[in-house]
């Protein structure tokens, strides 16, 4: 117990006591109490009211120091305020510090309730998408933000997706959106311009597709000249084995270039030619055939259809993939190796599978596969065909038909590729 | 008014409704200018496919329509709205009109594409009929702005504008009567080009007429064919 609060209570007992002691004198013990009982209580009242005012008025000063355990609660209630008004201070610039980094920040960051409705934005979001701070609060953001991609991906609200939409102020550019959901039902939704990414994959795009074409016909005329030599009785023997070699490199090149012109014609944005009707089976059947023809001495193929659906797409992309899929698994089993392609459907959807016994692949090869010219064995003779464009192919066909490639493979037990198409692609026969 | 104004009511189930309409008709608008943004880039680039897959497309854009139209009917016969309401409800059903006549506009630009793709291409890339398209394309996203913010000053502006889509409409016209005249193996080709502008420009057209249902829907006043001077006069008035 504090010296003030002793002094508090030794105080009122004495002035009870002093009460007391007078009204004995008087002969009135019992009033003398009450009377000094009740003096103290309004004095204490008075000053209990005296700080509820000053407290109201925001003003402690103005009733100075009392005494003893009023003088203590005066001055505690004084440091306690002028802390918290300091933290409050501190709070509020931090606040606006962050207010102020997310503000200039050069990515859009826009933020939305569980409706898609627009709290808030920064600077950079007004500049690429046109809000507008004050007047659109409250609005659905594609309402402002209008583009089918963008409706979908605030239906998804998956923060893994985004999109690239072309840039609703300006010509020629791109904005990838992304959503991140966060707290209790908000949403960030980051805006940022890509138009460098996109130009540039174009331009990689059209060269590769250029270039390819280009190399093409001087391809045809040599390729051409070198048979009509080959084919030449006068032409020396000594020249005949590099002759050869020349046509088989020429022969490789040849194919290269097609295969980088039909993976640039995939990855184009068109999808005019999608609604054809594949029989998916009777292109298993006649790949089948003509690997078999091709590889007499080679693993056995056999092929399992379990559907008659068809699918709707491209048929030239379905023979593709199938040849390329093929191809593979011919080069890479042994003559006693077994090879099976299914062709199989359910509500869920359809899929294609080619599953070989051959040496299968080792797990951290299969997620670069389907890149461009990746080889897994790099010093492995080029003689037999593969420069690492078939995946790659197979991967785009598979993704404009909105399915996806699954990839499984344990080395020395054989792979297994899954082509997963989506249901809204089937039809029955 | 505001945007809010609309979903003021007692009735839950009316703001509801009222709301799902208004984002039906941005949303549609959003599809249809995307629509017309690839069947530019299609005739521009001389992408065929492109140009097939917007033809292709424009069933999506029909679908909405008759869909926010059902919308629309049901509000009516259930809630019979009243004042700012109604308009509003009106405004929806000639709006989607006019949206879904862009769409067709813009399949038909599409199926242009295709084929002005198979046919030779001037030196200038149809550089006029990118920047008649790109005009164009502002004039339909700012429309459908103005109807999102109930923006009567953006309106007006948007009303004004279609008179310069209607010059560059011209000049391209006479424009293809020159090359015509010069090179008659041409004509079937400009005869394509001439076709694609006009589809511009009448698209301009109906983004004007979406501006003046926005005007009547918040103010209550009808400005169609009043002339661009008296619609200056309205917006000068207004804005005193």
């Amino acid at each position: 117990m504090s010296a003030a609060s002793k002094k508090l209570i030794a105080g009122t007992i004495l002035a009870i006591a002093v009460g007391g002691l007078v009204g004995w004198l008087y002969s009135a013990t019992l009033l003398g109490l009450l009377v000094a009982a009740l003096l103290i209580i309004a004095i204490y009242m008075r000053k209990l009211l005296l700080f509820e005012r000053a407290l109201r008025h925001g003003d402690v000063e103005s009733i100075g120091y009392g005494d003893g355990v009023w003088q203590q609660l005066y001055s505690q209630f004084k440091q306690e305020r002028e802390r918290s008004n300091r933290y409050r201070k501190q709070a509020r610039r931090l606040v606006k510090e962050v207010q102020k980094s997310t503000y200039a920040m050069p990515d859009g960051a826009v933020v939305i309730d569980g409706d898609n409705e627009i709290v808030t934005c920064n600077r950079a979001a007004k500049n690429l998408i046109g809000l507008k701070r004050k007047k659109d609060r409250g609005q659905k953001l594609d309402n402002i933000f209008r583009h089918p991609q963008i409706t979908e991906l605030l239906q998804q609200n998956d923060a893994s997706q985004s999109v690239d939409v072309e840039s609703p102020l300006r010509d020629n550019e791109w904005l990838n959106c992304r959503i991140v959901p966060y707290g209790a039902n908000q949403k960030l939704v980051l805006i940022r311009d890509v138009t460098d990414r996109i130009t540039l994959n174009k331009v990689r795009r059209d060269f590769v597709a250029n270039a390819s074409h280009e190399l093409r016909s001087p391809l045809t005329v040599i390729s051409g000249y070198l048979e009509t030599l080959t084919d030449d009785p006068e032409v020396p023997d000594e020249l005949a084995k590099p002759l050869a070699q020349m046509q088989v490199q020429a022969r490789r090149m040849t194919s290269i270039v097609k295969d980088l012109l039909e993976l640039s014609r995939l990855e184009g944005d068109g999808q005019a030619s999608m609604d054809d009707r594949v029989d998916v089976a009777f292109l298993v059947a006649t790949a089948v055939q003509a690997f078999s023809s091709v590889a007499d001495d080679g693993p056995e193929i056999l092929s399992t259809i379990k559907s008659d659906a068809l699918l709707l797409g491209a048929e030239s992309d379905i023979d593709s993939i199938l040849h390329n899929l093929l191809a593979n698994a011919v080069r890479h089993t042994d003559a006693d190796g077994e090879i099976e392609i299914t062709w199989r459907t359910d509500e869920n959807g359809g899929e294609l599978i080619v599953r070989d016994t051959g040496e299968g692949i080792a797990a951290e090869h299969l997620v670069r596969l389907t890149e461009r010219f990746f080889r897994v064995d790099r010093g492995r003779s080029r003689g037999d065909g593969g420069f690492g464009l078939g995946l790659a192919i197979v991967k785009h066909a598979i993704e404009r038909h909105g399915g996806e490639l699954h990839i499984e493979s344990e080395p020395g037990e054989g792979s297994e590729f899954r082509c997963i198409f989506p249901a809204s692609r089937l039809v029955a026969a | 008014m505001q945007a809010s104004d609309f979903t003021d009511h007692i009735s839950r189930r009316f703001n509801q409704d009222i709301e799902e309409l208004r984002n039906g008709v941005l949303a549609m608008g959003g599809l249809v200018e995307s629509q017309l943004s690839k069947a530019i880039a299609a005739i521009v680039t001389g992408d065929s496919e492109l140009g097939l897959q917007v033809a292709n497309d424009d069933y999506k854009v029909n679908d909405l329509e008759v869909s926010i139209d059902e919308g629309c009917s049901r509000v009516l016969a259930t809630r019979s709205p009243a004042a700012g309401d109604l308009r509003l409800i009106v405004a929806i059903i000639k709006t989607i009109t006019d949206l879904e006549r862009i769409g067709d506009e813009a399949e038909k630009i599409g199926f242009l594409a295709s084929r002005l793709a198979g046919m030779d291409r001037p030196p200038d890339s149809y550089r006029e009929l990118k920047t008649l398209g790109n005009h164009v394309l502002h004039m339909v996203r700012d429309s459908m702005n103005t109807f999102a913010r109930l923006d009567v000053d953006d309106a007006f502006a948007v009303v004004r504008e279609d008179e310069r889509v209607d010059e560059e409409y011209e000049s391209i016209q006479r424009q293809c009567i020159t090359f015509m005249m010069e090179d008659p193996r041409s004509i079937k080709r400009v005869m394509n080009v001439t076709w694609a502008a006009r589809s511009l420009e009448r698209i301009g057209d109906h983004a004007k007429n979406i501006c003046e249902y926005v005007i009547y829907m918040v103010q209550g006043r009808d400005v169609r064919h009043t002339g661009i001077s008296t619609a200056n006069e309205l917006d000068e008035n207004e804005t005193q």
